[in-house]
């Protein structure tokens, strides 16, 4: 199959590719109810043979199999699964503190992003990007097939970092405004004090397929330079002083540990993806995880 | 446990800057952050916004602390002592002679503080159980404390010991702590801790307590005034009235000193005279000097100084007072009439301001001054005023003490007391010994006899404490005495020692040490002394004399009375002792069974020190403080448990705490 043509800034072909390969191995937990070509667990109309069962009474009669009616002497009907829509949405976290990191976080959260979407299209499923930032959220419209790849990169282009972080409101208004469920995939740092949890087991209970895919830099897996700091937040604009020390560097990865703790045992709990992506690593590396919807 | 360097227990005062280098707002560099809310376990300096943080406990400041607390230690020398006294009952003496006020050069400190530090050191090496007396020897002994167990009253004790300007004797604070240790059982030891410059240098034997001495200070030059003596004269050429003061200065040192000598009035700031002199090493160089006297200085106080001071102020100042006049008022009291050779005598004293009269008279005289000269014939008056006394010729009976007995003719002198009574001085033979008309006196005591006959006692010493007086049991006109020189010499000396009673005031030697007794008029019943620190107090006066039992300062005293007649005086106190004064000195005692002899350095050096280990864990504690500074975060698996609760409020809609 030949890869069709990608934005160069998102995705590179040796990466598209990767994606190639990786798409077959996706599995998406979550349907969205409308026919599609992803088998469903229900029992619908696709040719994929699921089980035999005893023909009752108003059964549709092209569905007996006379051929072990013959055998049996006993009317059979023929089961087959449903095969469902599956609906990607890509919940980008676009405030202040993606920009930070070289390269910024946010530039990973979109390549992320990208190859997800990617992949999803690529199975002529849908793909919705959400973007959210200072409170506001921006939900484009979900795309089908290869032909909408185009559109979403360039919907993940045009995203920028600004503004705080309000990742509950925006999971909230996704699972209240989506009909059917599908994979949320939240793409953040997760350095949200608001009640994240709170609103992704809210998703998680309305049937989302939650993915978690929190992007960090190395700094703030191993803060450095040790000295007396005044740290600003990037996004509050709040500072605080500090003696950057053994023992606050302590405190700090405990603190960071806990978060991540916090995450990892959500996705557990929840039979979610949890997936923890430096920006100093390897995407292809994160993107297996991601698909092998693993809990990092 | 001591400190041996106490002071540097003055290197705590650095934790103060280093707990403030804690507490003080630092100036930071910004970094922009993802965000702040994890760091708000790491809040121990967070939002400050005064000039000084929360002081939070660290590791690194209690590892600064510690350092700089066991360091300041370290330089303090805590040491353990290394003497330690055997004994049950132990009896502490230290000298508080004047010596012991100089300051020893080598060491800065005063030889009373040495002492009082061996004292202290005594104490704190006192074995559990066993009790000590603490005993203050001046020039007389004291007991400080009884014997005591309660170290914290010891101390007290020993810190109120100062040195008196009186000569040392311990012979009697040796005998008070044997008499006093006698009565204990047990082991018993006295420690005597003293410069060994005594004027009285005790032997220090005791068969009953072993004795141990402990020497303080170190051989000292000093000079000193170590004689005064101030009379009244006359100016050679002017033929008036003139203060001469005649000083003793000793230098008691191996190099020359050049000295000077300075004379100046009490409350004045005006040098009445002075004189620059050199005293070679070792030698005694009398000084004069003089002023002319105006009328209403005749009483007041004076004060003699040489400077440069030395080692011990105490013996570079003396004083002394503004003699009277040579002019000695004389009251003769005669019912009849006088004796011819008598006046003759007096006469040949041009100086004797002779006034006569009745003996009646002279008892109701208001004007007599209580300092003249006073000659009764024929009578013995008791409450006669003034100041010496000579009774000529009394009726039968009791006269001061001595009995006058029936009447003698025909007599010859045989023997008087040249030697030893100043009354009798110059007078070595007598060429008309003739009496021909005498009555036999009887002394209480053989000491008062002053002029026997072949038949009797003629002449007695009457004095009492209050007064100077003589009695001839004869009218010199009766005798063949007058014709005699020695009779002048008698009447001259009798004159001048009336002078030098009136000149000093006093009846006994105005010495540190030895208490003050001030001739007052009969009539006074209190005194009031102003020492020379300004402290006033009260002493009963009798019969004329005023007795001020504490005299442990040098300086004017100030002797007032207001009833019956108020009148007032002053006398001067000093130290005056080469003993005291002689700084070079060192004990001279050789150790033997009983007596064992130390030197304070040794006994105080006599310590194991313990720095060396304090230095080492304050080194501990800087090694690990630096090791702590410079290790590397430990890095975590950030995918191990995270402890409970560690981010939990954040993600679940909680506020950060």
């Amino acid at each position: 199959m030949n890869a069709p043509s990608t934005h160069a800034g998102l995705l590179d072909p040796s990466f598209v590719r990767e994606l190639e390969v990786l798409r077959r191995r996706l599995e998406v937990r979550a349907r969205s109810g409308q026919a599609g070509e992803h088998l469903a667990k229900r029992r619908g109309g696709s040719a994929e043979f699921h089980e035999h069962r005893s023909y009752c009474a108003g059964d549709d009669l092209r569905r007996i199999d006379w051929a072990a009616y013959a055998r049996s002497g006993e009317p059979v009907v023929k089961v087959f699964r449903a095969e469902e829509d599956v609906i990607a949405r890509l919940l980008c976290d676009a405030s202040a503190s993606l920009g930070m990191g070289e390269p910024s976080k946010l530039l990973v959260a979109r390549r992320l992003a990208a190859a997800i979407a990617y992949m999803t299209l690529a199975d002529a499923e849908r793909a919705q990007v959400v973007v959210t930032a200072g409170g506001a959220i921006r939900e484009h419209s979900p795309s089908r097939g290869r032909g909408a790849l185009a559109k979403v990169l360039r919907n993940l282009e045009q995203i920028r970092p600004g503004g705080t972080t309000d990742l509950a409101s925006a999971i909230d208004s996704i699972v209240r405004r989506s009909s059917r469920p599908g994979l949320l995939v939240v793409l953040s740092d997760f350095f949200d004090p608001g009640g994240v949890l709170s609103a992704l087991t809210r998703a998680s209970t309305a049937g989302h397929d939650v993915a978690l895919c929190q992007v960090v830099t190395p700094e703030e897996v191993h803060p450095e330079g040790e000295g007396d700091w005044q740290l600003e937040d990037v996004e509050t604009g709040e500072r605080i002083e500090l003696t950057l020390d053994a023992a606050a560097i302590d405190a700090y990865s405990k603190r960071f540990a806990g978060l991540c703790q916090q995450l990892r045992s959500w996705a557990r709990s929840r039979g979610g993806t949890y997936v923890r992506v430096r920006t100093d690593e390897s995407l292809e590396e994160a993107v297996r995880r991601m698909v092998s919807r693993s809990v990092d | 446990m001591e400190l041996l360097g106490p002071s540097a227990l003055g290197l705590l005062a650095l934790l103060l800057p280093l707990v403030l280098l804690y507490i003080l707002k630092i100036q930071r560099k910004r970094r922009a952050v993802a965000s702040t809310w994890l760091w708000q376990q790491a809040k121990r300096d967070l939002m400050a916004r005064s000039p000084f943080r929360r002081l939070v406990v660290q590791l690194p400041l209690i590892l600064q602390a510690c350092a700089l607390i066991v360091l300041a230690l370290a330089a303090a020398r805590p040491a353990t002592r290394g003497k330690t006294i055997s004994g049950d009952h132990i009896a502490i003496i230290v000298d508080t002679s004047a010596s012991m006020s100089a300051r020893d050069q080598q060491t800065g400190k005063t030889r009373i503080a040495l002492a009082k530090t061996v004292a202290r050191e005594l104490v704190r090496s006192l074995p559990p159980g066993s009790d000590a007396m603490i005993l203050d020897a001046g020039r007389d002994a004291r007991i400080a404390l009884p014997a005591d167990r309660d170290t914290r009253r010891m101390h007290t004790a020993i810190n109120a010991i100062t040195a008196r300007h009186v000569e040392g004797d311990l012979g009697a604070a040796i005998g008070l702590a044997v008499s006093r240790l006698s009565q204990q059982g047990g082991r018993r030891q006295i420690y005597v801790v003293t410069d060994g410059n005594l004027a009285r240098a005790a032997p220090l034997k005791s068969t009953a307590v072993p004795i141990e001495l402990i020497s303080v200070g170190h051989p000292t030059d000093n000079a000193a005034i170590v004689r005064v003596d101030v009379r009244a004269g006359e100016h050679p050429v002017l033929k008036r009235d003139q203060v001469q003061a005649f000083l003793l200065i000793a230098n008691y040192g191996k190099r020359a000193r050049e000295l000077y000598v300075t004379m100046k009035q009490r409350n004045a700031s005006d040098t009445l005279a002075s004189r620059k002199v050199l005293v070679k090493p070792g030698q005694k160089l009398p000084v004069v000097l003089t002023f002319n006297p105006a009328p209403g200085d005749y009483g007041t106080g004076l004060s003699f100084d040489i400077s440069p001071h030395d080692a011990m102020p105490v013996d570079d100042v003396a004083f002394g007072r503004v003699p009277a006049g040579r002019a000695l008022p004389v009251y003769y009291g005669v019912d009849g009439d006088p004796d011819y050779w008598l006046l003759k005598a007096l006469a040949a004293d041009r100086d004797a301001d002779v006034r006569r009269g009745s003996v009646g008279q002279l008892l109701a005289s208001r004007a007599m001054p209580h300092d003249a000269f006073v000659i009764v014939q024929g009578a013995c008056p008791v409450g006669i005023g003034g100041g010496d006394l000579l009774v000529i010729d009394p009726p039968p009976g009791d006269c001061f003490g001595t009995m006058v007995g029936a009447p003698i003719e025909g007599a010859l002198m045989t023997s008087w007391r040249e030697k030893d009574d100043a009354r009798l001085k110059w007078i070595n033979r007598i060429e008309y010994p003739f009496v021909g008309k005498a009555r036999l006196l009887r002394a209480s005591s053989k000491r008062q006899e002053l002029m026997r006959t072949d038949k009797g006692v003629v002449v007695t010493d009457i004095s009492s404490n209050a007064r100077y007086a003589t009695l001839l049991g004869f009218a010199p006109g009766e005798t063949a005495w007058p014709k005699d020189v020695g009779f002048v010499l008698f009447v001259r000396n009798l004159l001048e020692q009336a002078r030098l009673h009136r000149s000093t005031g006093i009846s006994g030697p105005a010495r540190a040490g030895q208490p003050l007794r001030a001739a007052v008029p009969i009539a006074v019943k209190e005194v009031v002394v102003e020492r020379p620190d300004g402290k006033k107090s009260k002493v009963v006066a009798r019969k004329g004399l005023a007795v001020v039992p504490d005299v442990q300062q040098v300086g004017l005293y100030l002797l007032s009375w207001s009833a019956p007649q108020a009148g007032a005086f002053i006398t001067a106190v000093n130290l005056a002792s080469a003993a005291e004064s002689d700084l070079t000195r060192t004990p001279k005692h050789t150790a033997s069974a009983s007596l064992k002899l130390s030197h304070a350095e040794r006994a105080m050096t006599n310590h194991r020190e313990h720095s060396w280990l304090l230095a080492i864990l304050a080194l501990i504690f800087i090694v690990f403080d630096v090791w702590y500074l410079t290790r590397r975060p430990r890095k975590k698996r950030l995918t191990e448990a995270a402890p409970a609760g560690a981010a939990t409020g954040k993600l679940t809609g909680g506020q950060a705490s």
